[in-house]
């Protein structure tokens, strides 16, 4: 086997043009559909049912965007249980979203802040990805959440919105509210998120958000805030699984305190998937049409390529033939010297793919809704290598049938 | 199939190619021949690199059309002279409230056009409502774990629906110049009538009456779609037709025209009796016709600066739905990205090929090079072949990509302050094909160049040996 | 251009190449004259620089030093592209392997240096078909080289070298690849060439039988001329 890898070689080596081309290629190619799969396996995790360890959201039954009183909230907290044996979630979290912006006369993108108006504590319990922290970067969190809780007038900041805004953390600024008209915050920075997929968002305690629509009706004659009634967005729980999950279902839905406006339960990752049908047919497109099409293409590269040399050398296959190398020797000298090119480039941009998009640029940005970044999962170390060793095999397959099917006479008479 | 719109445009890029093509065999005065049967004798690679330029190309089309079908909807939708009229702060109607009497004061403006003593204006009251879906049908694709492999999760279970209240449905439609499909009606004064009951499910007498609505052509195909219809004998819900949403029957009474308008996704129903049925009393915005877009910006300026009866925030409809075009631009950036990558990939591909071309055919070049031909003509002569693979390979592409026109599909369409679910229909254009071509022709010219760059550099007698 | 003149003139030439430091010196102060439609034929054994003035004199490579004059045109210090011009329109080459294109038919491969003069189609064609005439291949004008025998395809060959009407043509080992039969037919050929159509043929062989066809021969060996055979006419 091994006297045959110096062949192989050789055969690469003869035309290091071709084996480059063929190498950047297919790297690209590669590249491309890892991004892809990327974001396509992103979302296919989030919207995958976990058995355990659940969260559910609660939501307004009909109209979107969610709006509901402030006083459904202990009792959706603990998932409208009343008796002593009623199910109780293990965690709860509220939600209530403001958008502002520092600069009201000229709002952009830039200068806005979108926060979670929600319980300070909550942030290391039940905010995804921030609860599943662990060590040293948890208990610095930890910290900074704590004086969230001390300072109601606080706010904690993603790093790009910092960024954005260009302040520093210790600042303070005023929020000019846009979806709370006329409710402006004066927050205090009084932290940052962790580097993660809140890098644009912002926390600011519930508490002062539920004060300022206070202090507006005092303004007001007495006039409550339009908004005042239904300020709480998402109420989370957190079950510990789906048994758990439909006594919670069954206890909210069938409760009338909810029925006013009426709410709906469901898990996150089927919210997630309900949110997600509106781009139904754009992620229909990327799976079946893109990603395809992407790899078919990668294998009519590799198959010209491969092709190619398999012509040209149409005499040297002759005379290993006359030499009394096999048939299927032939054959497979040719399919394993374009495994090895598939197979090592496919690799080669699976981690560099890896490496780049996570390390370097620290994620992809494509804000569809509320995932802002996305990162490639390790399992791409091994989607590379494997699109490689497929589109290397398919590709090359033909051409190495040629190389095997060889007729020594017809090569060498066409010479003569 | 192209589109009836396909103008002088679309053939800009190809002809461009083809008088490149002209011009380089005029400069070159290498015959055609020898470049079509060189590209004949390499079949195989020639086939390859074909089929891989029409991916390109056809990929490129499908996802233009794509982006091109929410620029339609967006520049398409705001009729010019009517002016939308939401409340301060709101850049958005989902976010907008009117109080009452503000919206009686505001209709008496003047610039408002006027058919007797009613003011041409509609009154309206948008929702966003989340609609509970009917089981997906087996056949489609499961959302998990990228081609499916792990066991079909349980289908999505509701989407947003967007519907507009309005007071009365005749005059709306008077301001959007919408009309409905022959055998179609608009909803009554009481926006509610009987049913037709269910088959197999009795009419009982005390249920209560369906909610009458009429609908977008594109939602009505939607539903048809979501509830497993066949597309070939039932391609869109149609007057008569009922759905379930909020605890009540819902019947089509009209479907309406609304073919590249954001209309097209929406349900047109009773304000009276669905504002208060989802706790929106209010109105979330008022659309004037006036005389003209002049009138327009005029009372648009009023309302903004001089009114002081109530703050409201009036932008020509035209701009109000360009303003939704943020995504259409962010998918447009996302394309372009995929393309570059995709177009560098595919370069290297022909890259191959003709070094390949040009090793076979050193002599050739010898042989060219001393009866007197120049390196220029060299050059040409190799580009030319890369180039009429791309062009031939583009025009495939096209054409298949063209098959996606008038597919529709579902997509957001926004800007900053939201955005709106839409049913867009994939247009390709006369720009989507000068784009696609464009980009096969550059492959073709990027990937050729090179190789015949080297062609050009081998020495004569060196080639001869 | 006195009538006297020689068509080729050759004076006091050196060829040298640099390989490394070393200098490999391939022809050295070289002198010769061609009169015009004198049929020439230059041996001389392997490395003997024969090829080389062959080249030179065809104006596909320049000399180190010295002049060559072709006509009243020294080539010597002509341009690359002047060069490419003057090849076209004045000398017709002929090789070993023929060099035809592979994919285009003998018609086409025949047109091929026409279409850089300024000729109409109907020129041309009348030009190809009496090159095709004259090697004797007008039933063949259709076929491919693959579907020719060695001496059509040389005679192919020949007939691109003479479509242009050169005044010179140069032959690399013409019949170095044919069998004795077609060999002898390609040489009938050439001499017919210069005496109907008084060409001036220069022709490198390794055959004395193809040399003896020469009206004059010359002997090369290590970069110079050493002696001189006339065929008696």
């Amino acid at each position: 086997m091994w006297k045959f890898a110096l062949l192989v070689l050789q055969n690469l080596g003869r035309n290091p043009l071709r084996t480059t081309l063929t190498v950047l290629g297919t790297m690209v190619l590669v590249a491309v559909v890892t991004l892809v799969w990327s974001i396509l396996d992103f979302l296919d995790k989030q919207t995958a049912e976990k058995s355990n360890n659940l969260k559910a959201i609660i939501t307004e039954r009909w109209r979107a965007p969610s709006q509901m009183p402030y006083s459904y909230v202990r009792g959706l907290s603990e998932a409208g249980a009343t008796e002593p044996d009623d199910f109780r979630p293990l965690d709860s979290m509220t939600w209530a979203f403001y958008g502002g912006t520092i600069d009201p006369k000229n709002r952009t993108r830039e200068n806005s802040v979108f926060a979670f108006c929600m319980e300070p504590e909550k942030l290391l319990t039940m905010m995804d990805e921030l609860d599943e922290m662990q060590g040293e970067p948890k208990a610095e969190f930890a910290a900074t959440v704590e004086k969230l809780k001390q300072n109601r007038r606080g706010i904690i900041v993603g790093r790009e919105l910092l960024a954005n805004l260009n302040k520093r953390v210790g600042e303070r600024m005023v929020l000019y509210g846009f979806n709370y008209k006329d409710i402006n915050l004066e927050v205090e920075i009084v932290g940052l998120f962790p580097d993660s997929r809140y890098n644009k968002s912002s926390a600011i305690n519930i508490e002062y958000l539920l004060s300022a629509l206070d202090s507006y009706k005092r303004e007001h004659n007495g006039t409550p805030h339009p908004l005042a009634a239904n300020p709480v967005n998402i109420v989370w729980l957190r079950v510990p699984d789906m048994a758990g999950y439909q006594r919670a279902s069954d206890q909210i839905l069938n409760s009338p305190s909810f029925s006013n406006p009426a709410v709906k339960i469901e898990t996150l990752a089927s919210g997630v998937g309900a949110f997600l049908e509106s781009f139904r047919d754009i992620i229909f497109g990327m799976r079946f049409l893109l990603a395809p099409a992407i790899i078919a293409t990668l294998a009519l590269v590799i198959s010209n390529a491969i092709g190619i040399s398999v012509r040209e050398r149409q005499m040297e296959f002759a005379v290993m033939k006359v030499l009394g190398f096999r048939p299927n020797q032939l054959l497979g000298l040719v399919l394993v010297e374009s495994l090895l090119v598939g197979t090592l480039a496919g690799f080669a941009s699976a981690a560099l793919t890896y490496f780049i998009t996570n390390d370097y640029f620290g994620g992809i940005n494509i804000q569809i809704a509320f995932f802002s970044k996305f990162y490639i999962p390790q399992a791409a170390l091994w989607w590379g290598p494997l699109m490689g060793v497929g589109t290397a095999l398919a590709g090359s397959f033909l051409p190495a049938w040629t190389a095997r099917s060889v007729k020594v006479s017809d090569v060498f008479a066409k010479v003569a | 199939m192209l589109p009836s719109s396909l103008q002088l445009d679309a053939i800009r890029a190809p002809l461009f190619g083809c008088g490149l093509v002209a011009l380089l065999l005029l400069s070159g005065r290498i015959p055609l021949s020898y470049n079509l049967y060189n590209l004949l004798v390499r079949w195989r690679a020639t086939v390859l690199t074909l089929a891989a330029f029409a991916m390109v190309t056809g990929l490129l089309v499908v996802m233009l059309a794509f982006v091109n079908g929410m620029y339609v909807l967006t520049l398409g939708s705001g009729r010019p002279g009517n002016l939308i009229v939401m409340s301060e702060g709101s850049t958005d109607e989902s976010f907008s409230n009117l109080g009452y009497s503000d919206v009686g004061d505001i209709e008496n403006q003047s610039g408002i056009l006027r058919e007797g003593d009613r003011p041409l204006l509609s009154r309206e009251t948008y929702l966003i409502l989340t609609q509970p879906l009917p089981p997906r049908a087996a056949e489609e694709p499961s959302f998990r774990n990228l081609y499916g492999l792990a066991p079909p999760a349980k289908p999505p279970s509701r989407r947003f629906l967007q519907v507009r209240c309005l007071d009365d449905p005749l005059l709306s439609a008077r301001v959007h110049k919408l009309e409905l499909f022959e055998g179609g009606r608009w909803f009554s004064e009481a926006g509610v009538s009987a049913a037709k009951p269910r088959a197999g499910a009795a009419a009982t007498a005390n249920e209560p009456l369906a909610i009458e609505v009429v609908m977008g052509e594109g939602i009505a195909k939607q539903m048809a779609r979501d509830r497993g219809e066949d597309p070939r004998t039932k391609p869109r819900l149609d007057v008569g037709d009922t759905f379930e949403l909020g605890n009540r029957t819902w019947v089509i009474t009209g479907v309406m025209r609304s073919e590249g308008l954001t209309f097209d996704s929406e349900v047109w129903a009773k304000r009276s009796l669905v504002g208060p049925m989802f706790g929106k009393e209010t109105y979330s915005s008022l659309v004037a016709l006036t005389g003209g877009e002049d009138e327009a910006r005029k009372l648009k300026e009023f309302l903004n600066n001089d009114y002081k009866k109530a703050a409201v925030n009036a932008t020509l409809e035209t701009d109000y739905y360009k303003s939704l075009n943020e995504t259409n631009k962010q998918f447009l950036v996302a394309i372009v990205f995929l393309t570059a990558f995709f177009a560098v990939g595919g370069v290297f591909g022909v890259m191959n090929t003709m070094f390949a071309a040009i090793s076979q055919r050193t002599r050739d070049i010898g042989v060219l090079r001393l009866l007197g031909f120049t390196r220029w003509q060299v050059l040409v002569s190799f580009l030319l072949e890369s180039i009429m693979i791309a062009l031939i390979g583009g025009a495939i592409g096209c054409a298949l990509g063209s098959l996606s026109d008038g597919t529709t599909a579902n997509s957001i369409v926004g800007g900053q302050g939201g955005g709106k679910f839409v049913v867009l229909r994939l247009t390709v254009d006369a720009a989507t094909i000068y784009s696609a071509m464009l980009l096969a022709l550059s492959m073709g010219i990027v990937g050729g160049l090179l190789p015949a760059l080297k062609a050009i550099r081998l020495k004569i007698l060196n080639s001869l040996r | 251009m006195p009538a006297d003149s020689a068509l080729v003139r050759v004076s006091g030439i050196h060829k040298f190449f640099t390989r490394g430091s070393e200098r490999v010196d391939v022809l050295q102060n070289l002198s010769l004259e061609v009169p015009a439609a004198q049929f020439l034929g230059l041996m001389g054994p392997s490395g003997s620089g024969k090829t080389t003035l062959l080249n030179l004199i065809a104006g596909l490579d320049s000399p180190s030093e010295g002049e060559i004059w072709v006509g009243d045109q020294e080539i010597s210090r002509m341009s690359e592209a002047q060069l490419a011009r003057w090849r076209t329109r004045s000398v017709g080459f002929v090789f070993q392997f023929y060099h035809l294109m592979s994919v285009l038919s003998a018609y086409r491969n025949v047109e091929l240096p026409l279409l850089l003069l300024p000729l109409s189609a109907a020129e041309r064609k009348r030009q190809v078909l009496t090159a095709l005439e004259i090697v004797g291949l007008a039933d063949r004008i259709h076929h491919k080289p693959g579907q020719l025998s060695g001496g059509q395809q040389q005679r192919v060959g020949i007939a691109r070298a003479i479509v242009t009407d050169p005044t010179l043509i140069v032959a690399d080992e013409p019949t170095g690849d044919l069998d004795a039969k077609s060999a002898e037919e390609i040489l009938d050929l050439l001499q017919e060439l210069r005496t109907s159509l008084g060409k001036t043929i220069i022709m490198v062989t390794h055959d004395p039988r193809a040399a003896s066809r020469a009206d004059r021969v010359l002997h090369l060996d290590k970069g110079r001329l050493v002696n001189e055979t006339r065929a008696e006419v």
